[in-house]
């Protein structure tokens, strides 16, 4: 059963290690010490953060971290395409560097320890005992084994560049991290480029002194909504997303064949010059495979597999003098940690909101969303509430706090026997917040 | 001392119950332009596909440029086609839809990777500059067979097979290839093993040797 | 140069400084957005106020600017290279560079070269050939692109500033320093291109201060003693008169109202008295725009508090009057709510617009169709040095290339191609 659901997180890590083989191929004792020691080291490092730091904390340090080898994979796409294309590029000191053993073991060693607090973060929260990260230990460093063996038994044809081998490694870790709906990474790159792109669009306008939608014509002013809506977040983290491996493939494809000007036959030249082009191409497997394993990391993104508590808004009106009372024990549980919805209708106007009790124990009152997407609400997964416009996920510890995309939190008086929210207050805020944002933003679900 | 390039050791090669070659004995040092002649059914074509790498014996020894035949697989032999022989078929096999110059990059393609300026060069050393983009059925017999002697040689071949290479060309353009090979031979140094039942066409070569039924019947060197 | 400076050099003439310097941004920007949500604006503010990231920012266009020079030394290299003048070895312009160690003529390779499509230009022991168009222009172009670009930003960054004025039909232009020509109209036109719906001009008298008459439109934005006029909205300028019941609250004063387009609301707070009125515009029923025409009707709303007192319209130079209650507009004028910005970065960042594209333009049919191909023979007394390169890759090039030293090696310059043969054994 743990194993069952381990088991994308183990696959991903036998590619990991596989890759690594093959990528240090000279190092393979380096690569497999690292690897077995730095998974556990990962594992324990995982528990121990979620011990000291309950809640979303500790899970968002080890996304972060993912997030860094993410950049750090950007960084190396674009020096090899550099490399490929620029004589004049200073390429020997990373050469050197890459091909030390102390390179191999430390990019082992921190990949184990990344792929062993993902896969930790699995069981976190549902386990509290030792057995099930004992087990996960073990098999990982079995797994290891194994796919260091099946490296050997591969065609010495079938080599990985250093580049081809970041974005392999990256790409599995993206791909683990994306099973786990609080350590996805797609989700937030999508939201924080859809704010970018409304940022950029509004300060060109001012930097370049356009002028403002007033004098521009409707048609085209809907154009250029389009760089508002979701659609532009998630086909630009789509770009953001496939970049560095498609630059890696295109570094490759792009290394200059070897000069065969000094060979004074035909055959030989062509010989030696379709042995690079053959070379060149099985390299290019590897990050062709990155990219599938990229979009896999999408669709979990997408489409992920746990059940999102989705209550349907239980309609509510107001006392003769605009007050909404909610008891805390009716016919739902306010104090049972579940979002629950409600719909107010009056005069014609309607304003969505929640109520939930967050971890710390205290309740919050929130229009059902933010002030940045189209407000199509939010459910409840996995010690989050997700945003259903732009999928991004809202920690229960920070619900309540406003700003981005945080639902926005409503006045309320709490009392012994429930909340009390003012509805006109309520129909306002929906009116000002929730009702231009679907206007300006348009399409969504 | 010239080396030998090849070297069968009781060759043998049966069809089920026939048996189109018994067992043959031969060497051919390098460089050397061997002639094989025989009736229709004696053996000539299946011994050279043999040393072509396009047919397995069925039994006995063959050694070509080194390489033990019986030893290769599928892929060995298929880079022992592409990269040590050059083959020239008395039907030119020529790809029709292709011009002369395409005809000659094919077999490029198939050996590595096309390079058209080289392939003109070929053609021009074939006396064929000036028909480089006119296709098989508007050139001669004869021009014909030359591109595919420029197809056989592109790719720098150690042994060039030719079977009747000149079996459908007319006087003029028989000793036209025939001077051709020898300049290219010359030049090139590839060693030549051509089938023909032509007695003025085998008496280009150093050596000729005669089969009968499968078996090698007479030898004999060319006075030069 | 000495070690130092040729470091220095080395950096800021890079290709790989200018990616560099925005991952660097990029890196900050994403820390940033860890902390804020406006983290566009946070990182131009931040930018603009560490001198160290303005440093960073400004090495972009040096970069560029030193690129140019380094290619266009490069480019002038291989141009003389190419005629035959350059006393150095060629080598490292090139992409590919071999010493044949025979001497041969270069009689046949000219005309070969020339049959395959090259130019060929023979010059003592030089022969060179070349075809297509180098993309040297190109990336002049694209690296002016850069250099203007980033020094906008870093212009506008760091010496952007703005001042937003009330423009008023029949008052003095308002200016950070004062004394503007009077604005003797400001006109509001149903726009018949593709890009503006409406069309605003604003027309302004010579001022005392010597400046000239002046018509102010929407784009490009006109400048105005070194300030660019950024019309931003639309309001009116009207003069309000109240006064309430008992005497006590009388009120007169030129208040902004931004009420345009017609429905729009906006409020006026009465200082020192529980009243306020909201105002809009009425659409008129012929569907034409009050603003255009001038013919400005009033909707508006008394109220005390959160009550509603009385409802109203009223028009330009009208008087309202009930209950005590006295509302009069007897002026209301067109307005255009305008930014005054000095910021010579915009220009830059114009100027890297029409770099971009132009380079955008030649690029794409150059790389497609013409793309530059160059070899170059030179001849020395034992042996010949050739070099080759293709920009864009190009194995077809090669292929010639090689052709041509085998052609050299073979000294088949001499030698005549199979003509037939002797028909005699």
């Amino acid at each position: 059963m743990v194993l069952a659901k381990l088991a994308p997180h183990l696959l991903s890590w036998a590619g990991i290690v596989l890759a690594m083989g093959r990528g240090f191929s000279g190092r393979r004792s380096v690569v497999a010490a690292g690897a077995i020691v730095g998974f556990p080291l990962g594992v324990a490092g995982a528990c121990l953060l979620s011990r000291a730091y309950p809640g979303d904390f500790s899970f968002a340090i080890i996304r972060d971290i993912v997030g860094g080898s993410f950049l750090l994979l950007w960084g190396g796409a674009v020096a090899a395409i550099y490399s490929s294309t620029v004589r004049e590029f200073p390429r020997s000191w990373g050469e050197r560097l890459a091909n030390s053993p102390f390179c191999a073991g430390a990019v082992a060693l921190s990949s184990g320890m990344i792929a062993g607090a993902i896969s930790a973060c699995r069981l976190v929260g549902t386990y509290n005992t030792l057995p099930p990260f004992l087990l996960l230990a073990l098999a990982a460093s079995i797994l290891a084994l194994a796919a260091l063996a099946v490296e050997r038994a591969l065609a010495a044809s079938f080599p990985v560049s250093h580049s081809g081998l970041m974005a392999s490694v990256v790409a599995l870790l993206l791909f683990s991290a994306s099973s786990i709906i609080r350590l996805d990474l797609f989700s937030p790159l999508t939201m924080k480029l859809m704010k970018f792109s409304h940022d950029f669009v509004h300060q060109f306008f001012e930097s370049m002194l356009i002028p403002d939608h007033l004098f521009i014509r409707t048609y085209l002013w809907g154009y250029i909504g389009l760089l508002f809506g979701n659609g532009v977040g998630f086909w630009g983290a789509l770009i953001l997303w496939f970049t560095p491996a498609v630059l890696v493939a295109l570094a490759i494809q792009w290394e200059r064949l070897p000069s065969v000007a000094h060979i004074r036959q035909g055959a030989q030249r062509r010989r030696l010059l379709a042995t690079g082009i053959r070379a060149r191409r099985f390299r290019l497997v590897i990050p062709v495979l990155a990219m599938v394993v990229l979009a896999a990391a999408v669709y979990r993104s997408r489409f992920p597999s746990v059940e999102y508590w989705d209550p349907k808004p239980l309609p509510i009106s107001a006392s003769p003098s605009g007050d909404i009372f909610i008891p805390k024990k009716g016919d739902v549980d306010l104090e049972d940690g579940k979002l629950h919805k409600y719909l107010f209708k009056q005069g014609g106007r309607e304003a969505r909101f929640f109520v939930l009790m967050t971890p710390a124990g205290k309740l919050t009152v929130d229009l059902d969303a933010c002030a940045i997407c189209k407000p199509d609400g939010y459910g409840q997964a996995e010690g989050t509430v997700i945003c259903y416009y732009c999928k991004t996920l809202i920690p229960l510890e920070t619900v309540g706090q406003p700003g981005g995309c945080n639902p926005i939190p409503l006045p309320f008086t709490e009392k012994e026997d429930g909340v009390h929210i003012d509805g006109l207050t309520l129909l306002n805020m929906w009116g000002t917040n929730a009702q231009s944002t679907a206007r300006v933003k348009g399409g969504g679900k | 001392m010239s080396t030998t390039i090849i070297e069968t050791g009781g060759l043998t090669r049966n069809y089920g119950d026939i048996c189109a070659l018994k067992p043959l004995d031969l060497k051919v040092p390098e460089g050397e332009w061997l002639s094989v002649m025989g009736h229709s059914g004696s053996g000539k074509s299946t011994l050279l596909n043999l040393l072509g790498g396009l047919d397995r014996p069925s039994n006995g020894s063959l050694r070509v440029g080194g390489e033990d035949m019986q030893g290769l697989t599928e892929d060995g032999l298929a880079r022992f086609r592409r990269e040590f022989v050059g083959i020239i078929f008395q039907q030119h096999h020529l790809i029709p839809y292709l011009t002369a110059v395409e005809n000659v990059m094919m077999a490029q393609y198939f050996h590595s990777v096309p390079d058209e300026a080289e392939a003109r060069l070929a053609l021009e050393r074939v006396g064929l500059g000036h028909r480089l983009k006119n296709r098989p059925s508007e050139l001669s017999g004869g021009e014909q067979q030359r591109v595919c002697i420029a197809r056989a040689i592109i790719n720098s071949p150690k042994l060039l097979l030719g079977d009747e290479p000149t079996g459908n060309l007319d006087h003029k353009s028989t000793l036209m290839v025939m001077e051709l090979l020898k300049e290219l031979r010359a030049e090139e140094r590839f060693t030549i093993v051509m089938v023909t039942h032509n007695p003025e066409v085998a008496a280009w070569g150093d050596r000729t040797i005669y089969l009968d039924d499968g078996i090698l019947v007479r030898e004999e060197r060319t006075r030069s | 140069m000495s070690r130092p400076l040729r470091a220095i050099w080395a950096v800021i003439s890079s290709r790989a400084t200018s990616p560099l310097v925005i991952g660097v941004f990029l890196l900050i920007y994403i820390v940033l957005a860890f902390i804020t949500d406006d983290t566009l604006i946070a990182l131009m503010e931040y930018t603009r106020t560490n001198v160290l990231l303005v440093v960073l920012l400004a090495l972009v266009p040096l970069n560029s600017g030193c690129r140019i020079v380094k290619e266009t030394d490069r480019h002038l290299k291989l141009r003389r290279a190419l005629a035959g003048k350059s006393a150095n070895d060629p080598s490292g312009l090139f992409d590919e560079s071999v010493a044949l160690p025979v001497p041969s003529s270069f009689d046949g390779l000219s005309g070969r070269l020339a049959a395959t499509g090259y130019r060929v230009r023979c010059t003592g022991g030089t022969l060179a050939a070349w075809r297509g168009v180098s993309i040297y222009p190109v990336r002049v172009l694209f690296l002016a692109g850069m250099f203007c670009l980033f020094a906008g930003i870093l212009v506008s960054l760091t010496t952007r500033t703005t001042h937003r004025m009330s423009v008023i039909e029949g008052e003095p232009l308002p200016t950070a320093t004062g004394g503007g020509g009077l604005v003797e109209r400001i006109t509001l036109k149903t726009g018949a291109g593709p890009i503006l719906a409406k069309i605003l001009t604003m027309d302004v008298a010579p001022s005392d201060s010597g400046d000239g008459r002046k018509v102010f439109g929407l784009y490009p934005p006109s400048l105005y003693r070194g300030y660019f006029v950024y019309p931003r909205y639309i309001a009116i300028a009207s003069i309000i008169r109240f006064s309430a019941p008992g005497g006590q609250t009388a009120y007169e004063k030129q208040a902004v109202m931004n009420i345009y387009p017609a429905g729009k609301e906006d409020r006026v707070e009465i200082p020192g008295s529980p009243y306020r009125i909201l105002f809009s515009m009425i659409q008129p029923e012929d569907g034409s725009d009050p603003y255009v025409t001038g013919r400005i009707t009033y909707l508006f709303k008394l109220m005390n508090g959160k009550e509603v007192i009385f409802a109203g319209s009223l028009p330009v130079g009208g008087e309202f009057v009930r209950d005590g209650y006295r509302l009069a507009i007897p002026e209301g004028k067109r307005m255009v709510i305008t930014d005054f910005i000095q910021d010579y970065g915009v220009l830059l960042v114009w100027g890297a617009a029409i770099f971009f594209l132009a380079a955008g333009c030649i690029w794409l049919p150059v790389t497609i169709f013409l793309p530059r191909r160059e070899m170059l023979f030179v001849s020395a007394p034992d042996n010949i040095h050739a070099c080759s390169r293709s920009e864009g890759g190009g194995r077809k090039h090669g292929g010639v290339f090689h052709e041509a030293l085998d052609f050299l090696e073979a000294g088949m310059a001499d030698r005549q191609p199979f003509d037939g043969g002797s028909a005699e054994k």
